[in-house]
């Protein structure tokens, strides 16, 4: 009985699967079953906690997921990558771009509404991404057969040889997942300038992206939107795990069906896990302010921990700023995050500190306000 | 008569299973023999690798154990890109998620083989994060930690159980 999805509601599908009720050795399915979810949800956070959940919930040895998720405007980083690095923190924030942190490896992307994300649950032992990638190709294919679409041996999916169309990720844990973009319609000049850091002088470990050009599939054939493309995807792995071609809706926010989530999505949020995680990295930069038909460079080195200022080197021109105020700045960075926010109030609050001398609130308001659009 | 019963008896016989298809020997190098050292009178004992289900090892000395992952896992994972490692002072349970190592391939969680606190991480794997596939044995290790439970290392397994174990899933 090769079609094991349950008619019962999902709640009671997901109960037979959980790992901690039935071990591997007890648990005797009568053959391999496929299931197909789809979100609802157009929230990052929501859709990356599904997958988290169902890394840590569901049983895989004999189960596969194909999951299917689109988002609302957001950057996403692989889990070992520096975000200052790798796109302009500043932007997003002036457009509302959100930044997320995924679990999985790889580099940078930007979803919207035009993106598919599609990620495909196995055991460890069935973990194969060039197959999951054929599957997505002859389901592109078979919507439109002239298509010219092929996988590479890094796992990307190229349109007309030469464009990027979608990148994958992994993470092997307790069971493994494959997920992959795939671009249908997505706003490709405010990905490739989101993309690009303005960030000077950073020295990292941190994984970097790869950068391609990139097209969307409805640039090749105006009639392919992201729903056709879905349910092509769908029907191809319904044909390949030989079950009914159902796609189940799913709410990432419902706690009833997925018990444990909400805290999941809300650690996903956390500025100690988008931030926090950065692998240490110095900067060391220099930028240039005008002020009074005066041109002052001032130079900047730091080390960043854990999101968080551990060495702190400011120069400026000498006696430009009264040098206690730039000595408790650089002691006062000292162990605070890493961001625009936190180094204006703290800023701003030592200057409160200061008698009230308009030159010298002017000239400190101008370097902070440099320092933090340069830096961070 | 006597070769027609014979093949009576054959025909009633249950066929004899096939014998496993001999298998190509690992191309993966034997993991190098551990070192027996003697200090001083009383020779203190370098207990023999354990590993997980995991794939990951621990070798204990002087009551301190030294973590890394196999050979086996090292080959599946593919180039290592960075690894992401604990903060010394980090208490471990067994069994806990304590960093990940990506590679080309997947980003893969490591997991704590005993209980115990991290004493020390090999900081060479920062700047050359490929001595995990190069010598994963040695240089490559990745933490070294407290064992505040010793039977523990009773429920691991030893080199031969290893052996038998990945033979198993290599099915």
């Amino acid at each position: 009985m090769k079609n094991m999805v349950i008619r019962a509601s999902l709640k009671n599908w997901f109960q037979l699967f959980y790992v901690h009720k039935f071990p591997a050795a007890g648990f005797k399915t009568t053959a391999d079953g496929a299931i197909i979810l789809q979100s609802v949800s157009n929230d990052i956070y929501q859709n990356l906690a599904v997958e988290d959940w169902i890394h840590d919930n569901i049983n895989l040895e004999n189960m596969q997921v194909l999951f299917l998720w689109r988002n609302l405007s957001t950057v996403v980083i692989g889990r070992h990558q520096n975000p200052w690095q790798e796109c302009n923190l500043k932007m997003m924030r002036q457009k509302n771009i959100k930044l997320a942190r995924r679990r999985s490896g790889g580099g940078t992307v930007y979803h919207d509404l035009g993106n598919i994300n599609l990620t495909f649950f196995t055991s460890k032992k069935k973990y194969e991404r060039m197959e999951n990638l054929k599957l997505v190709v002859k389901a592109l294919k078979c919507l439109r057969p002239q298509l010219d679409v092929h996988a590479t041996d890094r796992c990307d999916l190229l349109l007309n040889r030469n464009f990027k169309i979608s990148g994958s990720a992994a993470k092997l844990g307790r069971t493994a997942y494959h997920h992959c973009t795939l671009l249908c319609s997505a706003d490709r000049f405010l990905l490739s300038s989101v993309l690009k850091s303005p960030y000077k002088g950073i020295k990292s470990n941190a994984t970097p992206s790869v950068p391609a050009s990139v097209k969307n599939l409805f640039e090749e054939d105006p009639t392919l939107t992201c729903q056709i493309v879905m349910d092509a995807i769908a029907a191809e792995y319904a044909i390949y795990h030989q079950i009914d071609h159902h796609v189940t809706l799913i709410n990432p926010a419902d706690e009833t069906v997925f018990p444990g989530i909400n805290n999941k999505t809300k650690e996903l949020q956390t500025w100690e896990w988008i931030y926090g995680k950065t692998p240490k990295f110095s900067i060391s930069t220099c930028f240039n302010m005008v002020y009074k038909h005066s041109f002052l460079e001032v130079k900047v080195d730091m080390d960043v921990k854990h999101g968080r200022i551990e060495v702190c080197n400011i120069n400026l021109p000498e006696e430009w700023l009264p040098p206690a105020l730039c000595g408790e700045l650089e002691k006062n960075l000292i162990g605070s995050k890493f961001c625009p926010s936190e180094t204006t109030a703290l800023a701003s609050a030592l200057l409160r500190s200061c008698p009230q001398d308009y030159e010298v609130h002017r000239r400190w308001n101008l370097f902070c306000e440099n320092m933090t659009t340069t830096l961070m | 008569m006597a070769l027609r019963a014979v093949r009576a008896l054959g025909a009633t016989w249950a066929p004899l299973p096939a014998l496993p298809a001999l298998r190509r020997p690992r191309a993966a190098p034997l993991p190098p023999p551990l070192r027996a050292r003697t200090l001083g009178p009383t020779a203190l004992l370098i207990l023999a690798r354990k590993y997980t289900d995991k794939h990951e090892w621990i070798s204990v000395e002087n009551g301190i154990g030294t973590v890394g992952i196999s050979n086996f896992a090292q080959e599946a994972l593919g180039d290592v890109v960075y690894c992401s490692l604990p903060e010394v002072g980090t208490k471990l349970n067994k069994q806990d998620e304590f960093g990940a190592l990506e590679s080309v391939k997947a980003a893969s969680e490591l997991y704590s083989p005993l209980t115990g606190e991290v004493t020390e991480i090999n900081i060479a794997l920062a700047d050359n994060p490929g001595l995990v596939n190069k010598s994963c044995y040695n240089d490559g290790w990745l933490i070294k930690m407290t064992v505040d439970s010793p039977s523990e290392l009773d429920e691991l397994m030893n080199e031969d159980a290893y052996e038998k174990y990945i033979k198993s899933i290599e099915d």
